[in-house]
């Protein structure tokens, strides 16, 4: 923590707090798992970020995404978001979840993983190198800062839609929805990329 | 009344930052031990503030209520611990050691209360070790307890700390040092840190009574988690390190015994609970046995 942080610790301690405390829950596939020991560990320690994994969502308010999405595991990737307590951000790790990478063509993964759930912040590569994680967190510190990393909000808004999407691929989702999906805001299903 | 109100609130407060500082410290020692860096030592204060600021998720009444039992059962100790002689301990004329051995017990019994209204499986599993964990080192430390109670003839822990300055600390007089190592034996079990971290396994049962909390109901178990380091370690330095005369020798006496049992922590793999109660049952209650027996027998 630098010393001449402390008026912006003063103006806005959730802000700030929300910066640097981020504790992680990280879903992994393939070569996803990888790449994220050597990150916590004594390698590349990320916990000088404040970055530390946790064990449950609930404690979580970082959810990294590394290595492709089946649908089997999809559903669990929204139980897991709907889970944690708002603020929540959502970061992407590969190219995988962005437009299906190496899977493109697939019967059995999804391509673009921001239809599902709302994704603040992504890191190309395949597989990204350690590094690229700090990269992108202190790119996350400046969307925090900016107010930009609102991906909680826009699914709380366009939910609708969102839940829509999901229920494209799963039929019986097995939970209720978790926010009303009757009051839907015009333009919400672009936003959300109906559709696959 | 003034002085009691006055005294008590710094008597918490106090505890409240040393616990803290402690698991700040926790973490720096232990990233330099795995040749890290580790985080800054405010980072377990950057964590709360950023859990009050967070939406949490309540699961009934109960879910409320038992935490509140358990945090007031950890200030309530407090309350009753001398930090310091004679300057800070507001509630010191009255119960003693008894009244802190029946309070220790709410602080286990309320994260069960509030953890089991969660009804996640992982919770339920981590209670049945927590207590089962209790069950372990309750024993040994009744024991302890008795036998330093026997040797001073008294259950009050200013009188106790007072005999120690003017005779000897107990770690180091004769038939005290048996029942002291056993404490400092069972004082990871009381901290539940490695080797004794079955309750609170992150890697096996999703951090255990934990798992459901989030937001100030995290914050608040955090706070709870800094007082219970408080506790455990003063007790310890007031039992058989003699206490202290004011809060800065306290602290530095605590500071010792902490660091030493991050070394333990550090080095050893957890136990299985199974293994944690045979080890509790065997080495620290027949120490703490033998004191007693010792004890009685030199008086």
């Amino acid at each position: 923590m630098d010393r001449n942080q402390i008026t912006k610790w003063l103006k806005s301690p959730a802000k700030m707090a929300n910066k640097y405390s981020l504790h992680v829950i990280y879903f992994c596939t393939g070569c996803g798992i990888i790449e994220i020991p050597p990150v916590i560990t004594a390698k590349w320690d990320a916990e000088r970020f404040g970055v530390i994994p946790v064990a449950t969502p609930r404690q979580a308010n970082l959810f990294l995404i590394a290595g492709y999405v089946s649908l089997k595991t999809l559903k669990a990737i929204i139980r897991t978001y709907e889970q944690m307590p708002e603020p929540k951000y959502t970061v992407s790790f590969g190219s995988c979840p962005i437009n299906g990478g190496m899977y493109w063509d697939s019967y059995n993964t999804i391509k673009h993983l921001d239809k599902f759930i709302p994704v603040d912040g992504w890191i190309a590569g395949c597989m990204p190198r350690p590094e690229a994680i700090f990269v992108g967190i202190t790119h996350l510190w400046t969307l925090i800062d900016k107010e930009m990393a609102d991906g909680y909000i826009r699914y709380r808004k366009n939910y609708a839609a969102y839940r829509r999407n999901q229920e494209m691929l799963f039929s019986n989702l097995g939970w209720p929805p978790l926010y009303s999906i009757d009051d839907e805001p015009e333009g919400g299903s672009q936003e959300a990329g109906v559709g696959k | 009344m003034v002085t009691t109100i006055l005294q008590s609130i710094l008597s918490v407060l106090s505890a409240l930052v040393i616990g803290l500082f402690f698991m700040g410290l926790f973490r720096i020692i232990m990233a330099r031990i795995h040749w890290r860096y580790g985080p800054p030592l405010v980072q377990p204060v950057i964590d709360i503030i950023k859990l009050f600021f967070q939406r949490s998720v309540s699961h009934g009444i109960m879910f409320d209520l038992g935490l509140i039992l358990s945090l007031a059962g950890s200030m309530v100790i407090i309350l009753f611990m001398p930090f310091g002689n004679g300057c800070w301990c507001p509630l010191s004329g009255s119960g003693g050691l008894l009244v802190i051995l029946y309070i220790m017990l709410l602080m286990p019994f309320g994260i069960a209360l509030s953890g089991g209204a969660g009804g996640n499986p992982n919770v339920s599993i981590g209670i049945s070790r927590k207590l089962i964990l209790s069950l372990g080192y309750e024993v040994p430390f009744l024991l302890i307890v008795l036998a330093v109670m026997t040797r001073y003839k008294s259950i009050s822990l200013v009188e106790i700390v007072r005999y120690q300055q003017d005779l000897q600390w107990g770690l180091f007089s004769w038939p005290l040092c048996l029942p002291g190592i056993a404490y400092f034996l069972i004082l990871p079990a009381m901290l539940g840190i490695r080797p004794f971290d079955v309750a609170s396994a992150p890697q096996e049962i999703s951090s255990g009574p934990m798992a459901e909390y989030g937001g100030k109901y995290l914050a608040f178990v955090h706070i709870e988690h800094a007082f219970g380091l408080s506790i455990t370690i003063a007790l310890f330095v007031n039992l058989f390190l003699g206490g202290a005369d004011n809060i800065l020798f306290l602290f530095i006496k605590m500071l010792v015994v902490f660091v030493l049992g991050l070394f333990v922590h550090a080095v050893f793999p957890r136990f299985r609970v199974e293994q944690a109660i045979k080890y509790l049952w065997k080495w620290p209650t027949a120490l703490a046995f033998v004191g007693l027996v010792v004890t009685l027998l030199v008086k």
